[in-house]
């Protein structure tokens, strides 16, 4: 049995999973067995015939219409690639981005590295949303009651609006939106309530933050936001926390917080505890990882809060409690306490009563004024409106940049008592199926906006295409509801920024464009001061035996990105699962309910009740029933309609029961695939951080090994790679982008659970020891591009093949399909065309990056450290008469990365990688197996606590 | 009984696995070589295009060098096709008239593109770059040929994989002096520098140009 282990089938040693895994190509004889109809088999016959006829004669047809512009781009090179800065908006708040142009077409999200919400990082959302841009599903037109209209009727519609709001001043006109940080949007509404007097504004996400805001407002007094500083932060304690995953500003916490997290880089690593009922990305990289359910912590808080506060001990407090309050007291001044969105405001009111306390504020921490434009209580946001629907005092609602038929419960059925609706959506949703008019809206990739981040940095939201559907701004639409003439969107921003800027208008809009961000409008921290009743906040503890807790996907969150196959088919940080949102519950609970993974129960709340399959998580609190949002969506689009369960009818505070049900669902999870055999069983290297002081080389077992062939000579370049499993918390960013770089396409859930997923980068999730309790590793695994490849000498027809800078390339012309390399392949990271995934795609192909191959049915493929990246710097250097530098080529996992867990170069001219290899942590995979990969890991350190037990 | 075949029918089956055995070696001889003869790869196929565009007049004529249309081909990989716009630049004060030149003014006027015909065309996975060749010495004469006799663009070179190793296996030969790469009548003479400098003045022959991961990604 391996000491490492990523299902928890595979620790049971389930025979049936061994088998399954054991065999290469395990699911041939499910596929094989797979009922096939006509139509599928003939279009199968006709993509066979149609290669054989590429095989035959693929000779110089001449075919393809050039069109050079009319007028050419100003500051454009015709072919060449170029970057153009906007954001993307996550809830709301502006994270900076850049987008990649070639040939005149947005490509690919890289991050902003002027941008404080992106430090040059993005998340895989951002990574996704250019797919959001091409989706097809956008197209959806003007429409009243499903049936199409003409621009022209949504202008008489809205003069009779303007003239039935003016009647009652307004009174039963309600604008519904979603988070607003739009300084553009804000002013408009503004100015709609200086028309309308009585209009009401209302805000709503369903997932609110809420209890963030409740909690500063009983500590402060105002809703002020935190803004961590984590590289100055030397204890770390984080209870449910989504300081690195969701909260806004997370690129950033998380750059700082690995900053601190490499003992070989930093002088003085810092100790995280993460306390909380399951595994977030802050746990995943935490020095102690200890299980609490909301029950727990409703009791921890108060207990740590007593211990830091005023010096007391607990007596029924946990062992750890003390030391973990040892600590922080230890570390005055250099501590941080950080609470989750999902603790009651007490809890938070006590977190911040402890930071107060520990004295970090001005290094660790500080106070900022909230970047909304108007902060306010979303859940009473939407009550009050659903209030005033129900009562007929609503005779025009506008929606915009909300969900809440979908998200809201309550409101489908209150939207009937309302006169005129009429929702603004960037694609289907099921509030514009439910409104009586749909207005397209421009996607924020081509439209004029603003937005501000966490911190207050404004961003001007740039066009990178012209619309590629018939769509409107909304502050068009807003603009139509204060008077006749419709507002383009540019001269709406720009008529919000010009007067602050007088005179220098014209220049700060341009460097604005340029960089991304409006310089100067970061809100400086404020000085407010606890209220002194913080320190005495209770939190009630819930006495129900069972918490279930509703929780946004990582990747879909509230059912947004829904239609977005990239993130529909991402792994989930630690259950590995796509393409469906099952009950995540622990294995003691599972064990007491009799249920294994795919098992159905239902679960109940009050009259909501649902049937759902289970999929069970190590290391969760046995206590927490977790369910997760933005599934079960039903008018999104082709790719997100009727995938999974909608959970968002089980909202509320009333006790759940569970029981089991009949019944199994199928559940993909990439968790058991790929898998990589070591007679050690030990993937991740970790050790704790006094034994590496104590010896360095810790982590060193490098088996002295001959080598059987002889070494490659060396090349111009030496192309090598460092992980940093330190740094890394397993937020998948690398994977889209890596998707987005290299036309890899999506396969659908029947394919992943045929394990045929095409990820050419992936982030294996390791578990060790105690299954209720495990250590939890990661290790981002790619093509290690070894310098004795064992997939190189199995190829019959020379497909793989080694160039002379180190690379392992892949001819994709020369490939038959034998699956030999992959077979040989100790790390498992070949990806066989089985289907012609690419052509069956849900996306154009001026979406595809034109400087990757896109690759056809029977082609194998892997990672090829971006070669089309290196390819082009090799380019630009030979023109100069110069080597390529040690770091101009940055691949796209690298550039997306938050953490900096990559580093890439041209070890031939020293840099980063040679250095980080240098690293006594720095260890290859499988290095028994003598394949000298030039990627290498380094391994983890966990600075633990000796005063708390495991 | 009388057999049911006569002696003939020895020869006529003989005769018809000869035929069959010959009709499929024929037919794999056809598949194999008929994609490499210059007709499957259309060289010297003139191409209709919606402007009778004439290299010869342009360029032999008149002068103009490649790079007042092409004017990428020295930076990205793409050598670029004029915009309208360029065209417009002498036809807006010459032959404003002419009747051939009806689509590019309408396609000034309309703000629409004009639609012109491939000509050299490679497949999706080779990744040629003009920047570099230009600039290793490599002229547009060895791939295009010598357009500034052609009053219509045609290809001129087959352009199969093993046109292009032919040079990238010894490029020597075909390397001109700097001054001669946009000349398309450039002739090798007795002043030229030698094959060898030209490789040393150009640093061609620090990498091996064969491997895979030049020309495809």
């Amino acid at each position: 049995m391996s000491r490492q282990w990523r299902a928890l089938d595979a620790l049971a040693r389930d025979p049936a999973f061994v088998t399954r895994a054991e065999a290469e190509f395990p699911m041939l004889a499910r596929a094989m067995a797979a009922q096939t109809d006509r139509r599928g088999m003939m279009r199968l016959m006709a993509a066979g015939l149609a290669l054989a006829g590429l095989t035959g004669c693929d000779a110089g047809e001449q075919g393809g219409i050039l069109m050079p512009p009319v007028h050419p781009a100003p500051g454009t090179v015709g072919a060449g690639s170029d970057l153009f800065a906007t954001a993307h908006l996550a809830q709301g708040y502006a994270e900076g981005v850049r987008l990649r142009h070639a040939a005149g077409r947005p490509i690919k999200v890289e991050g902003n590295p002027l941008h404080p919400a992106s430090l040059g990082g993005t998340d895989a959302i951002a990574q996704a949303e250019i797919l959001g841009f091409y989706d097809p599903d956008r197209d959806i037109g003007l429409r009243r009651g499903r049936v199409a209209q003409a621009w022209q009727d949504l202008l008489t519609a809205m003069a009779a609006r303007r003239t039935r709001a003016a009647e009652d001043r307004g009174a039963g006109l309600r604008l519904l939106t979603g988070r607003v940080t739009s300084p553009t949007l804000a002013r408009q509404i503004a100015d709609l309530r200086t028309t309308y007097p009585e209009m009401r504004w209302h805000q709503w996400e369903p997932v609110t933050r809420d209890s963030v805001r409740a909690g500063a407002l009983l500590a402060y007094g105002q809703p002020v936001q935190v803004r961590p500083h984590l590289a100055e932060a030397d204890v770390i304690v984080a209870f449910d926390s989504d300081l690195l995953s969701s909260a806004p500003g997370h690129l950033r916490f998380a750059r700082e917080f690995a900053a601190r997290r490499n003992p070989t880089r930093t002088d003085r690593m810092s100790r995280v505890y993460a306390v909380e009922p399951a595994p977030t990305q802050v746990g995943l990289a935490a020095d102690h990882r200890l299980i609490a359910g909301a029950r727990d912590l409703a009791r921890l808080v108060p207990m740590l809060a007593a211990s830091v506060l005023r010096d007391e001990a607990p007596a029924d407090a946990p062992p750890w409690l003390g030391a973990m309050a040892a600590d922080l007291k230890a570390a005055r001044g250099r501590a941080f306490v950080h609470a989750g969105p999902d603790l009651p405001p007490e809890s938070l009111a006590l977190v911040h009563a402890m930071n107060e306390a520990l004295g970090g504020r001005g290094t660790c921490w500080t106070l900022g004024a909230p970047a909304e434009a108007d902060s306010a209580a979303l859940g009473e946001s939407m009550r009050a409106l659903l209030d005033d629907m129900q009562a007929g005092r609503v005779h025009t609602l506008l929606v915009l940049d909300a969900n809440p038929a979908f998200t809201a419960p309550g409101f489908a059925d209150a939207l009937r008592r309302v006169e005129f609706s009429m929702t603004m959506a960037v694609g289907p949703t099921e509030t514009a199926g439910a409104t009586h008019w749909l207005v397209p809206q421009r996607h924020a990739f081509e439209d004029w906006s603003d937005a501000r981040a966490f911190d207050g940095t404004a961003t001007i939201l740039q066009p990178q295409a012209r619309p590629l559907f018939d769509a409107i701004s909304p502050h068009t639409l807003l603009s139509l509801l204060a008077g006749p003439a419709p507002a383009g969107s540019q001269d709406a921003v720009r008529a919000t920024w010009a007067p602050q800027w007088g005179d220098a208008a014209a220049a700060r809009w341009h460097d604005a464009l340029a960089t991304g961000l409006v310089a100067g409008t970061a809100s400086p921290p404020i000085d407010v001061r606890l209220r002194d009743d913080a320190a005495r906040a209770a939190p009630a503890v819930p006495d129900q035996p069972l918490t279930l807790s509703l929780r946004p996907d990582p990747y879909v969150w509230d059912g947004r990105w829904a239609n977005n196959a990239w993130l529909q088919e991402l792994p989930r940080p630690t259950t590995k699962l796509v393409w469906d949102n099952p009950l995540l519950i622990s294995p003691a609970r599972a064990r007491d309910l009799g249920v294994r993974n795919g098992d159905r129960v239902e679960v109940r709340r009050g009259d909501a009740h649902r049937v759902l399959p289970v999929w069970v998580v190590p290391g969760q609190a046995p206590e927490m029933v977790i369910a997760t949002l933005g599934y079960g969506r039903q008018d999104v689009g082709a790719v997100g309609s009727g995938v999974g369960w909608n959970v968002y009818p089980l909202a509320g505070d009333g006790p759940v029961s569970l029981r089991k049900a009949d019944g199994q669902d199928e559940l993909a999870s990439t968790e058991h695939h790929d898998p990589i055999f070591s007679d050690a069983g030990e993937y991740v290297r970790h050790a704790g951080l006094d034994a590496f002081e104590a010896d360095p080389k810790v982590l060193a077992r490098e088996p002295a090994l001959e080598h059987l062939y002889r070494m490659h000579p060396p090349g111009p370049a030496a192309w090598g790679m460092s992980v940093d499993l330190n740094a890394c918390i397993g937020c998948n960013a690398c994977v889209v982008a890596c998707m987005a770089e290299n036309n890899i396409p999506v396969v659908g859930k029947q394919q992943v659970m045929h394990q045929r997923e095409m990820h050419w980068l992936r982030i294996d999730r390791y578990y060790e020891g105690d299954p209720e309790d495990p250590e939890i590793l990661l290790q981002p695994m790619l093509c290690q591009h070894c310098e004795q490849a064992p997939c190189e000498i199995v190829c019959p027809v020379e497909a793989t093949m080694h160039d002379s800078e180190g690379l392992n390339v892949m001819v994709y012309n020369r490939c038959i399909g034998t699956r030999f390399c992959s077979n040989n392949c100790p790390y498992k990271v070949r990806r066989f065309n089985y289907y012609g995934y690419t052509k069956e795609e849900h996306r154009p192909a001026l979406a595809r990056n034109p400087d990757v191959t896109v690759r056809a049915r029977g082609v194998m493929e892997k990672c090829t450290f971006c070669l089309q990246r290196i390819a082009a710097a090799r380019i630009v250097a030979d023109i100069e008469n110069r080597p390529v530098g040690a770091e101009e080529v940055v691949t796209a996992c690298q550039a997306a990365c938050p953490t900096q867990v990559f580093s890439f170069g041209n070890m031939a001219q020293g840099g980063t990688v040679v250095e980080r290899k240098q690293s006594p942590l720095s260890y290859a995979m499988l290095a028994e197996q003598n394949t000298h990969p030039r990627l290498t890991y380094e391994g983890v350190i966990r600075n633990r606590n000796k005063d708390v037990g495991a | 009984m009388a057999a049911i075949f006569p002696p003939e029918a020895n020869l006529a089956a003989k005769l018809v696995l000869l035929s069959l055995a010959g009709a499929i070696a024929a037919g794999i001889g056809w598949w194999w070589l008929f994609p490499r003869t210059d007709y499957a790869r259309h060289v010297d196929w003139t191409v209709q295009q919606p402007v009778p565009f004439s290299h010869q007049h342009h360029v032999g004529g008149l002068g103009i060098d490649c790079r007042f249309c092409h004017v990428t081909v020295e930076v990205s990989g793409n050598a670029g096709l004029p915009p309208t716009y360029t065209c417009m630049t002498c036809h807006s004060q010459i032959w404003t008239n002419a009747a051939l030149l009806a689509p590019v003014r309408q396609s000034l006027a309309d703000n629409v593109p004009i639609r012109w015909h491939r000509v050299t065309d490679l497949p999706d996975y080779v990744y040629f770059n003009h920047a570099i060749h230009v600039a290793k010495g490599v002229g547009c004469e060895s791939c295009h040929g010598a357009v500034a006799d052609m009053p219509l663009m045609r290809k001129v070179r087959s352009m199969t994989m093993s046109f292009c190793l032919d040079c990238h296996r010894d490029p020597a030969p075909h390397l001109r002096p700097a001054e001669a790469i946009f000349d398309t009548k450039w002739q090798r003479t007795p002043d030229t520098p030698s094959p060898a400098t030209l490789m040393a003045q150009y640093h061609v022959g620090g990498r091996n140009l064969t491997e895979c991961s030049i020309c495809h990604r």
